[in-house]
């Protein structure tokens, strides 16, 4: 039994209400999900929900990708940080995209915010965040590699309220219709948001009449201290220290971290790193979400990810950095910094820990936009999508191939029978990265290697990758993996290597081959044992001159 | 001699081949009914189904139907005991089977274990060739690599070659003559094409499910093959009906081209028996519930229609991204949640409830096999929902000693009494099971206070009543025979098969849609006409799937069986704004398209039509076996009366707390509740308060 205030709780009760909290999320995000208009959204699952207690610390999570699970508790933060505790009022719902005023990412993935009262008091948030195709900007698709300052990335929403006390405010509603190329998109996708919070405004209620509104509000604070004690068990079993690691970038700038584990903190701090340029920078909040990804995969992946679990993590950073821009600091590709901190953590934990982690994997969105007129419909498409690659080998195990990066989940690939289908490219294959690299005692999953014909003229082509120079690492010995990038093979045979770009023109026949990195090897290649290289030549992952040369291997 | 019909079927489960037999006299309509049981006989099923007939003491050349239904499929898939598959593919596709679609369920594991493909590497070849999505040859097909990639298959051993190229969906001729070029070259080798399974898109769903396919067809065809001959040398002279996953029963002939349809037969016919249920009862919109040992099942029946889908995965779990098969499979969701499961308590004090399950060996600790895990099934008898003298129908004696020490240890780490254990065992367990429930309901739109909760197999009774409340459904229903649910689901079910095409066209092109139907149908017709079935007897339900220009969800809409007009298609897009809404919440001022069809055709093959239950004359007090004081969890004790469920009849009526038992299963009716038994000898449990 759980005594607190003097009442006592029943701990099964706790345990279904928890449940059924769970549900609650996963119930938003699906109607969510179904109603939206945006593939990035329903496909891609650029989407996370989330029921958060009146403080804002995360309670349930519905999400499709784990890089969208920490988000929320941020955003209602912001809010808070604009809008103190008591001047929300039923009824209010607050909308936010501005990572300077709570909206975490970019200007492309809108927070919208409502509470939830029982008994004349706020009980809990419901919130969402989803990608929208468009809000305006100096290109279509808002992001753009080109852009220096936010006021390039379209249009900001500052935590404002779209609904006071239950009165629609009709000034920010039109204001958003006008600031973006994709009106009907971005209609559809504003009220599957709201949609979506009536939804798990609504259960919540339910569950609080059913159980009673201080049973409900002990059972969320039970909860939070379940997850603190999962994270602080996982840190006692942990060697205690402070743990540099420093480590290069495709630009040549160096990014370094000092973790600190002592008995009640994992400290990441990130201070010494390059100044804020560009549109490849973070929030501090997004900066935030890395670590906490980084964290929990490090310590107890099975653990609630509610505000308790990351009690005892300490982000340390400097404003005016990568890792913490300062307004009016460009944030488009915050995904890319995101993900190349995430990365970096986890070489760091392989360092100092060997075999927690798998060796490498090709770490980057690989952000592909392909856009241009249908050949037989004569309609504009666009494919907003991330690519798969190869993910690194660990103790007694190849690494798989083709897998989305750590950033996604439940993320699925576009078939090339829809894709011809609906974008009018031919697709000439889908094939494994045939490239050498990843070789070890355990080998890295291989990349793709996937080429894309355009069927028309005046299509265009942007793109978002990195470790397109600095290949996957290899750990203990095994070799590192190769890279990514994107070729436009021109009809004349030329061939044009590009990581990051924002409109190339492709042309019919022009063909765009998508190429994702080898992930990292694992132990010394001299170690593979022979049966599995013998398999790796038949099943032709290895020729037998590469065989030769870096496992000394003759058939 | 009174003419009689007799109908057969028989269910081939992990412990039993389950038999019933059901005679219906044609002269004063009183029907009979039998069941027997027999253990299951791996490797060789149908001895175990030939074995049941004589138990049953079945007079085999009297039968008129027979219906079968087995797991042969299922199970050679998830014990891989199939056949070595080499795969013939598309130039430059080779590797989409192991990219498979990237996805992860696994959030945080950063050393996921990716399903690896069935067929390895050196075993997947390619063909020069291409269609185009709209089924123009883009390039000839290519035979010159066909040689050296047979005889590299024959030196490999491979058994069965699987077929799947681009675009097959849309134009078959050069998987046709693919198909046929590798049997002329190789006659005794099992060849499987995806164009004679499923002509939808998506090459990776697809060139699985042929894989898959040509994995379980040598195993299955000899299965069935011995089957048919054992039942013709015992005098079977009717046609053999087998259980398909689409809730209909095909030919055993059909069934041998493409078995892969059988794999999840089991859980649709116990659904299509809720669904025929429903029409008796006049109840057309259930919430069908199955708890069993290990897992608990549920789907959804609207209208009197179970939802078909192509959307079927195995192995698909929190862990894993799974394998698709993209043949028709009923709608379902399934839980790791049974009697079985094992509760337990984790580092951090929390208990749980499953997925791991005792399974039938040790079983229950109460089985008193030695088993010292405490199970839900454990729960209930500790809770006296179950009756410690009347365990398993009289045939157990309760290890209650057992019981009693296992569930003291786990209150110990629980720090709370044996009793609160318990409870907590069963109220995690209708948690677990309860949120299952409305993946299929609420999460999909549905109001369950629209429904009526139906629960069969040998622990949806049990729990039947706190899930119907939690949800807030209109009644539960606990059908006669409940235990042995699926076999009667299968006596109900009709000749069905699914056809889904796709075809990616704009919703207004009449002429089009029309030409696709029309040669579904014929195709259809021509099908049936090979079992026998007259042209004009196959019932056609054509559905056309639509959805907004662009978008990836859409609903299906159905259309008269008749040549399409331009009014057709205005009917079909005005309905499809109304179900879209229906399904989705709004409606959009945009282009409708057309993303293919959905054809069901079926014909009645002697199904059974129940008859009411003739009464007795027996009162309520006939089937009262006395009182017991029975734990309702979050309600406390009371005192139950308890029946016996064999001598219940129609018009009885009396209300909880009260407990209903029979050899197969028990009821537990709750305080306050309201229970009637129906004409037919159904249980309705009407929740008050």
């Amino acid at each position: 039994m759980t005594t607190q205030d003097q009442i006592t709780y029943d701990p099964v009760t706790f345990d279904i209400i928890q449940n059924a909290l769970q549900a609650v999320a996963d119930e938003m995000f699906v109607a969510q999900r179904k109603t939206s208009m945006s593939a990035i959204i329903y496909e891609v699952l650029d989407l996370s929900t989330s029921i958060l207690d009146p403080n804002g610390e995360i309670a349930a999570v519905g999400a499709g990708i784990p890089a969208f699970i920490g988000v929320l508790d941020k955003a209602i933060h912001g809010i808070l940080e604009k809008f103190p505790l008591d001047t929300i009022r039923p009824g209010d719902l607050y909308a936010t995209n501005d990572p300077y005023y709570g909206g975490v990412t970019h200007l492309n993935d809108m927070v919208l915010a409502a509470p939830v009262f029982s008994e004349g008091r706020l009980i809990a948030w419901v919130s969402n965040i989803a990608h929208w195709n468009d809000v305006g900007g100096m290109v279509p698709g808002s992001m753009s590699s080109d852009a220096t300052e936010i006021f390039q990335e379209g249009v900001r929403i500052p935590a404002v309220k779209l609904f006071e006390e239950g009165r629609e405010n009709k000034a920010v509603f039109d204001i958003l219709y006008v600031n973006t190329r994709l009106p009907d998109f971005l209609r559809g996708d504003l009220w599957a948001g709201i949609a979506g919070l009536r939804i798990g405004e609504r259960r919540i209620l339910e569950l609080v009449k059913k159980y009673g509104t201080d049973t409900f509000e002990a059972a969320v604070t039970a909860f939070m201290e379940h997850g603190e004690r999962r994270a602080r068990a996982a840190l006692k079993a942990m060697p205690k220290g402070t743990y540099t690691y420093e480590e290069e970038q495709d630009t040549g700038q160096i990014h370094k971290v000092a973790l600190t584990i002592t008995p009640d903190e994992f400290i990441v701090d990130l201070c010494d790193n390059p100044a804020q340029a560009g549109s490849s920078n973070s929030s501090r909040e997004g900066t935030e979400i890395a670590a906490q990804l980084a964290f929990k995969s490090f310590t107890d992946q099975d653990a609630p990810g509610n505000g308790g679990f990351f009690r005892p993590l300490t982000v340390k950073t400097r404003p005016g950095t990568i890792f913490h821009v300062e307004e009016p600091g460009a944030l488009g590709y915050y995904s890319e910094v995101e993900i190349r901190l995430f990365d970096l953590l986890l070489r760091a934990f392989a360092h100092h820990f060997p075999g927690v982690v798998p060796a490498g994997n090709f770490a980057s969105i690989c952000g592909t936009v392909v856009g241009g007129p249908h050949p037989e419909t004569g309609r504009h498409y666009t494919i907003v999508e991330p690519q798969v690659g190869g993910w690194g080998a660990w103790q007694g195990n190849d690494g798989p191939s083709g897998q989305f990066s750590g950033f996604h989940g439940e993320t699925f690939n576009c078939p090339a029978e829809v894709a011809e289908a609906r974008y009018g490219l031919a697709v000439d294959q889908v094939a494994l990265n045939a490239e050498p690299g990843g070789e070890g005692q355990w080998r890295g999953g291989k990349g793709i290697d996937v080429h894309y014909r355009v069927r028309a003229d005046n299509n265009f082509l942007s793109l978002g990758y990195t470790r397109s120079r600095i290949p996957p690492w290899g750990v203990d010995g095994g070799l590192d993996g190769s890279t990514n990038y994107v070729e436009v093979i021109r009809t004349d045979g030329n061939r044009e290597r590009y990581s990051f770009a924002t409109n190339v023109e492709v042309n019919t026949g022009d063909v765009i081959r998508v190429v994702t990195a080898n992930g990292g090897g694992f132990g010394d290649p001299a170690k593979r044992a022979p049966e599995d290289i013998a398999r790796d030549i038949r099943d032709g992952y290895l020729t037998p001159e590469r065989a030769r040369e870096v496992y000394g291997y003759d058939a | 001699m009174a003419e009689t019909i007799t109908r057969v079927s028989t269910d081939v489960g992990g412990t039993f081949t389950d038999l019933v037999y059901f005679e219906t006299d044609a002269a004063t309509g009183i029907q009979t009914v039998r069941t027997a049981k027999s253990d299951t006989t791996p490797p060789d099923f149908e001895k175990g189904v030939l074995n049941v007939l004589d138990v049953g003491k079945v007079d085999v050349g009297k039968v008129d139907m027979f219906a079968h239904g087995t797991t042969v499929v299922i199970n050679a898939l998830t014990e891989r005991k199939g056949a070595k598959v080499g795969l013939i593919t598309t130039r430059g596709f080779r590797d989409s089977i192991e990219i498979g679609r990237g996805n992860r369920p696994d959030f945080f594991n950063l050393m996921y274990k990716k399903p690896p493909p069935f067929v390895p590497r050196y075993l997947r070849h390619e063909v020069g060739g291409r269609m185009d999505y709209q089924g123009n040859e883009v390039a000839p097909l290519d035979l010159s690599t066909l040689d050296e990639t047979l005889a590299l298959f024959r030196e490999e051993g491979v058994e069965a070659v699987a077929i799947c190229l681009l675009h097959a969906y849309a134009n078959t001729d050069h998987e046709v003559a693919l198909a046929e070029a590798v049997k002329a070259r190789w006659p005794e080798v099992t060849v499987v094409a995806s164009h004679q399974i499923t002509r939808e898109w998506r090459e990776y769903e697809r060139t699985n499910t042929t894989i898959l396919s040509a994995y379980v067809q040598p195993k299955a065809q000899r299965y069935l093959e011995k089957l048919e001959a054992g039942m013709t040398e015992k005098g079977y002279k009717g046609q053999l009906f087998i259980m398909q996953s689409n809730c209909g029963v095909d030919s055993l002939e059909a069934t041998k081209a493409v078995p892969i349809t059988m794999v999840e037969s089991g859980p649709a016919s116990g659904f299509w028996g809720a669904a025929e249920l429903g029409r008796i009862i006049g109840e057309p919109n259930i919430l069908a519930l199955d708890i069993g040992g290990t897992t608990a099942k549920c789907s959804l029946i609207e209208n009197g229609q179970a939802a078909v889908k192509t959307d079927y995965w195995i192995e698909r779990n929190a862990r894993s991204a799974g394998y698709p098969i993209m043949v028709p499979v009923i709608d379902l969701v399934e839980i790791g949640n049974g009697g079985g499961s094992i509760a337990w308590v984790d580092d951090f004090g929390k208990m749980h409830v499953g997925p791991q399950s005792a399974g039938a060996m040790p079983g229950p600790v109460a089985y008193g096999r030695g088993g010292t895990e405490v199970t839900t099934t454990d729960a209930n008898l500790a809770l006296g929902r179950i009756n410690k003298d009347y365990f398993c129908g009289g045939t157990v004696e309760a290890d209650t000693e057992a019981l009693d020490s296992a569930l003291a240890k786990l209150a110990d780490k629980l720090e709370v009494s044996p009793v609160e254990a318990a409870r907590g065992i069963v109220r995690i367990a209708n948690s677990n099971m309860v949120n299952a429930l409305k993946l299929v309901s609420v999460n999909r739109g549905y109001d369950p206070r629209d429904f009526t909760l139906v629960v069969f197999g040998g622990g949806g009774p049990m729990h039947g009543v706190a899930l119907g409340r939690e949800l807030g459904v209109k009644k539960v229903v606990v059908p006669r025979g409940a235990p042995v649910f699926s076999a009667w689901g299968m006596m109900m079910s009709d000749l069905r098969r699914d056809y889904f095409v796709t075809r990616l066209q704009d919703a207004d092109d009449a002429k089009s849609l029309d030409d696709l139907l029309n040669h579904t149908m014929e195709l259809a017709r021509d099908e049936f006409a090979r079992e026998g079935i007259a042209r004009d007897a196959v019932t056609l339900v054509p559905q056309i799937r639509c959805r907004y220009q662009n978008q990836e969800f859409g609903v299906e809409v159905q259309i008269p069986a008749g040549p399409v007009t331009e009014d057709t298609v205005r009917d079909m897009i005005a309905q499809f704004h109304v179900n879209y809404e229906r399904e989705y919440t709004y409606t959009l001022d945009a282009a409708v398209e057309v993303t293919g069809i959905h054809l069901i055709a079926s014909s009645e093959v002697g199904k059974l039509e129940i008859v009411p239950l003739p009464k007795t004359g027996a009162t309520l007090a006939d089937a009262t076996k006395g009182r017991r004081m029975v734990d309702y969890a979050t309600e406390g004790s009371h005192e139950a009366d308890v029946y016996d469920g064999d001598r219940l009849e129609p018009g009885m009526t009396f209300d909880g707390p009260a407990i209903i038992e029979d050899a197969g299963t028990t009821v537990v009716v709750h305080p306050g509740n309201h229970v009637s038994i129906d004409d037919f000898g159904n249980i309705h449990i009407e929740i008050r308060g």
